[in-house]
């Protein structure tokens, strides 16, 4: 499925206006974090006010008289409303925030909705192996250690592994997907910003994992012809 | 049987079967492994304190934390429950032992060998480096540096572990369903035991699950079998396809037994954050039947929440979806759960005392660890999170709130199990700087949460929240000391406590004297009357003789004979994957008065395993060590296996109990069927892992690459002959048992055997063809090692017929008895060998289909 045309004659789909999943991310992630701190204070600051209001100053209280006894059979120990209706509350977030973020994950999983930016994507295949990472163009060409894309492109990647298994992500441009031997997978991502990103693998796959880190190369339109019709000559 | 020696004697400690020794032995035990695994932390905490490998070099950095990760999961935290869990249950239930307490015995012994064997695994050359969650290929000796004899080590150590995890649910499951307490309900038991209920029931299955993983991958390891091997030297298996099931197929294994695990760790502190609760706050535990039922949903949908941890896989959306419903779903109860918790402090009396402290504290970490939850249940944050720091914080946030929670239960049963208090003062202290160094050293890691999982050179900037973290592990185990010297002191200066130590608490176990005696209560312990008494002999007799009290759900309590039951802990048991318990043993006449604790054969057992175990591991060097060791500890380990199941045992059940829902189905039945459930489970494990490697790899193309022509029906139809004739030979030695014809029983459990053994000649006749067959496609025969097809059938069809093998000991040990006259008039063992056979045959009706005909 190696489309050699692709960047020379196709016109330009550009791709600088699509939401990427970097923007996608960082919205999703600064609102579950924003709401997460505050139950988080909350639920804990009640719970550890509880246990000092209600501590045991030595004083009788109404309560004494209902204390549980050695040897009793358990008994409900009441207070269901309250207890339904927090548990609603909280459910209510979290369902809530979860209905939210579905249709980002459809966005995530489908891609952009421009059907041009989409048709226009280009596509390259990684390969993962101890411990390093090779791309394959549609021109057939291979790089190992650096991804080239051009600036504003839809780019989806076809991962796979020659070895074990491995995941390849980029934690700026918030592409992430497992590199698992035998099977392929898929992740997209727009490069906005022209310049030099990192990649890593994700997974534990034996000594050398740790160093098997990758560049993207965020290249603006023109080099990137440049260099994309260079290297097929080669 | 022999006596049981005084505590102080080394001797008992080797012996006893006595729940609560066991469950010292289990903390004890468990708090060693605790230490290991923490010391290996410290090292790579100590190693993360710059971004690189330059303090344990770049493969001791993957050991140890592969290594910490499945000692504190597997060795450490479990095992630290179930120490309360053998002390305290049967106390809180009522009934003086667990069902089989020499069963209980190897459980420990196999668990304390298997830890053995794991430490060995160091001095292999390597230790097992591929991370806790073993992915595959990585985890096959192909991807290993050296001769990977210590990551085999492992993973034989990891079976037995859960061959001691498999007893253990099956005896506790039966303890619980059968010796509680008369008016007893299962909704009245304490919230511990009831927690500790439910974990063994995800237990047996979802460690069924994990046995079969284990086995394959050590069948990939030592008979070279082909599962989770990619390619074989970098070449194909056959024409252009490489094996691309063999990661997924991990994965998917490791995660149905994964995500229960986590369960099966936070239930039990849940169990005891409940109990702690309850008597420090002096309330009874708010919307306690919602609590509980919010815990039996948690446990049911455990079992479908596993793909969550493989959302990148490439999964399609329809299922990406329901994973992320069911993980949602599942986080509900806990809300629940924790909101019971806090309003049961309202109008209390919260006193701080050490274990209710660290209850607390479990519960706030654990809101926190819940709430870092939520944010990976949500897919798309799910997909930046995976494989960083994120899910480590989040783990340990709520893995380690649950051991802290299980801290807090060490302090509060410490006085009731040894009769001295700790030192509240010490205990105080001990819980400050823990929670100073838990929160010192996870809560940096969500700030850091950018560093992948498992590296040592993360980011530079990092660095200054990894320092924090590395101090933190410091503290957090510099605090233990303070606690081991608490209570080693104590035992000794603490002051003497009574029956009840802490005011409001209700259950049971205070309600006997600290320590308890060996067997628990004087007088038979009942809650009839809708409180806890003790009846006297005359009182149970008068009970037993009138009609017997109801309980509201339907339950009776069933009353029976003190002598049913007598020796029935008979067991022939467990060697690697077949952890049996089956009444074919002794049922020893009955006379003994006085129920037996003690027993040498578990240890024994245990011991044989070890040295088997050990010796497999490095049998594919065809070593003469490895090799003599292997077969000195398969012959101790069989010949202690009939030797315990000689040995006269008595563990007489309760005289009056309450029974429900199993009141009709007698102890040993119960305690086979819960073991043949997880057998089914295994078994239904390996078919599917068969399905699915076959699928991904083409399953027309599979019948035609990877099968020779050789590969016929013949044989396998005749073996199915063979075995439902037997099947039907075992209801005949039953007939003829009720019948008391003695002829008749040997007649039928001869046949039995024969066929039996036809069927493995048969097998061996067929195997034999199959790999000296010399064809083009197949130019050096198909073995084991030939291709993923033939890997596939001799493994699945080897552990069917190893469980036939296991039968026929079985009944060819019935058939010398029967001989002298044994069954006639109580068909019940044969009852019990007749359940397992059964289903043997009936794993033979899949199998057959699955790999003769489709
Ligand atoms: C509020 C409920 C919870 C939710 C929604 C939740 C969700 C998740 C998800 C989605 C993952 C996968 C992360 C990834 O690898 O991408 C995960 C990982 C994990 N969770 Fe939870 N979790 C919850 C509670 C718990 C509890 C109670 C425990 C244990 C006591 C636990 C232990 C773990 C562990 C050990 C892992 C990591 C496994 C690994 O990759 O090594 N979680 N959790
Ligand atoms: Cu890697
Ligand atoms: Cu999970």
């Amino acid at each position: 499925m190696l489309r050699h045309t692709v960047i020379q004659n196709v016109p330009i789909a550009h791709a600088g206006g699509v939401r990427t999943p970097a923007a996608v991310f960082n919205e999703i992630f600064t609102v579950f974090l924003g709401l997460g701190t505050l139950v988080g204070i909350v639920v804990c600051a009640y719970t550890v006010y509880n246990a000092y209001a209600y501590r045991d100053t030595g004083e009788e209280s109404k309560a004494d008289a209902d204390r549980p006894e050695l040897g009793e059979l358990p008994t409900g120990g009441g207070g269901g409303k309250k207890l339904f209706l927090s548990f609603g509350i909280s459910a209510i977030i979290v369902l809530s925030l979860i209905v939210w973020t579905y249709s980002t994950l459809l966005y995530i999983e489908t891609g952009p909705d421009s059907q041009q930016v989409q048709e226009n994507a280009l596509e390259i295949n990684v390969e993962g192996y101890q411990f390093g990472w090779q791309f394959e163009y549609p021109n057939g060409q291979t790089t190992s250690g650096t991804l080239r894309v051009p600036q504003n492109e839809m780019v989806m990647l076809n991962v796979t592994s020659r070895d074990v298994f491995h995941n390849f992500g980029s934690p700026e441009l918030r592409f992430k997907t497992d590199a698992i031997p035998g099977q392929s997978t898929k992740t997209w991502f727009v490069g906005q910003q022209a310049g030099t990103y990192e990649a890593k693998c994700y997974e534990l796959c034996g000594t050398g994992h740790s160093y098997m880190n990758a560049t993207v190369e965020v290249m603006p339109r023109d080099d990137y012809q440049q260099w994309y019709n260079g290297s097929e000559s080669e | 049987m022999s006596d049981l020696p005084p505590k102080s004697s080394i001797r008992r400690w080797f012996l006893t079967t006595n729940h609560k020794d066991i469950g010292i032995l289990y903390l004890v035990t468990a708090l060693f492994f605790l230490v290991f695994g923490g010391l290996l932390a410290m090292l790579f905490r100590v190693e993360l304190l710059t971004p690189a490998a330059d303090f344990l070099g770049e493969s001791g950095y993957n050991q140890a934390v592969s290594t910490h990760g499945l000692l504190m999961v597997f060795w450490f935290i479990s095992p630290f429950a179930f120490g309360f869990a053998n002390y305290i249950v049967p106390l809180q239930i009522g009934a003086d032992d667990l069902a089989f307490p020499r069963l209980n015995a190897l459980s420990y012994w196999l668990y304390l060998f298997s830890g053995i064997l794991f430490g060995i695994s160091f001095f292999q050359g390597v230790t097992f480096p591929g991370g806790w969650t073993m992915y595959a290929p990585l985890n096959t000796p192909a991807y290993m540096p050296g001769e990977a004899l210590g990551a085999t080590s492992v993973v034989l150590a990891m079976i037995m572990f859960v061959a001691a995890v498999t007893l253990g649910s099956v005896n506790f499951l039966t303890t619980m369903y059968r010796m509680r307490a008369e008016g007893l309900r299962m909704r009245d038991i304490p919230m511990f035991s009831l927690s500790i209920n439910l974990t063994v029931w995800m237990m047996l299955f979802a460690f069924a699950a994990l046995l079969a993983a284990l086995i394959i991958l050590s069948s990939d390891h030592i008979i070279g079998t082909n599962y989770f091997t990619y390619q074989i030297d970098g070449d194909t298996f056959a024409t252009n396809v490489n094996n691309p099931g063999s990661s997924m197929l991990w994965a998917h294994l490791f995660w149905f037994f994964g995500h229960p695990e986590v369960y099966i760790v936070f239930f039990p502190a849940l169990g005891v954050m409940a109990e702690c609760f309850q008597t420090f706050t002096g309330r009874r535990l708010v919307g306690r039947k919602w609590f509980i039922i919010s815990m039996v949903l948690v446990a049911l949908q455990s079992f479908i929440v596993w793909m969550h941890h493989m959302f990148l896989t490439g999964i399609n959306l329809e299922i990406k979806t329901l994973f992320m419903a069911t993980t949602i779903g599942i986080s509900l109860p806990f809300d629940l759960m924790v909101f019971s918790l806090i309003y049961t402090m309202i109008k209390g009396r919260v006193r701080y005392m050490t274990p209710f402290l660290f209850s607390l504290g479990a519960l706030l970490l654990f809101i926190l660890g819940g709430i870092t939850g939520v944010f990976l249940g949500a897919v798309v944050l799910d997909y930046q999170f995976r494989g960083t720091y994120w899910v480590v914080a989040h783990f340990h946030y709520v893995m380690v709130a649950g051991a802290t929670a299980l801290f807090g239960g060490l302090y509060y049963w410490y006085p009731k199990m040894t009769g001295k208090m700790y030192n509240e003062f010490l205990g105080k202290v001990h819980f400050a700087v823990y929670f100073i160094g838990f929160n010192l050293l996870y809560f940096p890691m969500f700030i850091a949460w950018e560093t992948p999982r498992r590296v040592f050179n993360y980011p530079v900037e990092l660095t200054v929240w990894h320092n924090l973290s590395t101090v933190g592990a410091i503290i957090l185990g510099g605090s233990f000391l303070i606690m081991f010297y608490n209570l080693f002191v104590s035992y000794f200066r603490g002051a003497e406590v009574g029956d009840q130590p802490w005011e409001f608490a209700t259950s049971a176990e205070w309600a006997v004297a600290s320590p308890p005696p060996l067997e628990n209560f004087d007088g038979v312990p009942s809650y009839a009357s809708g409180t806890l008494e003790f009846l006297s002999p005359s009182d149970v007799a008068k009970r037993q003789s009138g009609h017997s009290g109801a309980a509201a759900d339907g339950g009776t309590a069933e009353t029976s004979p003190a002598t049913d039951g007598a020796g029935a802990e008979a067991g022939a048991l467990a060697t690697t994957e077949t952890a049996l318990a089956t009444g074919a043993g002794t049922a020893e006449p009955t006379g003994h008065e006085h129920a037996s604790h003690a027993s040498f054969w578990p240890f024994m057992i245990s011991l044989g395993g070890f040295l088997l175990f050990l010796g497999l591991s490095g049998i594919r060097t065809g070593s003469m060590l490895y090799t003599s060791l292997a077969l000195v500890g398969g012959i101790l380990g069989f010949g202690s296996l009939v030797g315990m199941a000689q040995e006269p045992f008595f563990a007489p059940e309760t005289a009056i109990a309450e029974r429900w829902p199993f009141a009709d189905v007698e102890k040993m039945k119960l305690g086979m069927w819960t073991f043949l459930a997880s057998d089914i489970v295994l078994f239904g494990a390996f078919i599917g892992s068969y399905a699915f490697i076959r699928f991904a790899y083409g399953w027309e193309a599979w019948h035609h690459d990877l099968i020779p022509e050789a590969h016929v029906t013949f044989p396998g139809l005749v073996n199915t002959y063979l075995l439902l004739t037997s099947s039907f030979a075992v209801v005949l030695a039953m007939v003829a048992a009720e019948k008391e014809s003695r002829a008749g029983v040997m007649a039928s459990l001869g046949a039995t055997f024969a066929l039996g053994v036809g069927f493995l000649i048969n097998k061996g006749i067929e195997w034999q063809h199959l790999f000296h067959i010399h064809t083009e496609a197949f130019p050096e025969g198909w073995a084991i090692t030939t291709n993923l097809a033939s890997s596939t059938f001799y493994l699945t069809t080897g552990l069917h017929a190893a469980h036939v093998i296991i039968g026929l000991i079985i009944a060819g040990y019935m058939f010398f008895r029967s001989w002298n006259g044994a069954y006639l008039g109580d068909e019940k063992p044969i009852e019990y060998f007749g359940l397992y056979w059964h289903l043997v045959d009936i794993v033979w009706l899949f199998l057959f289909p699955l790999f003769y005909i489709l």
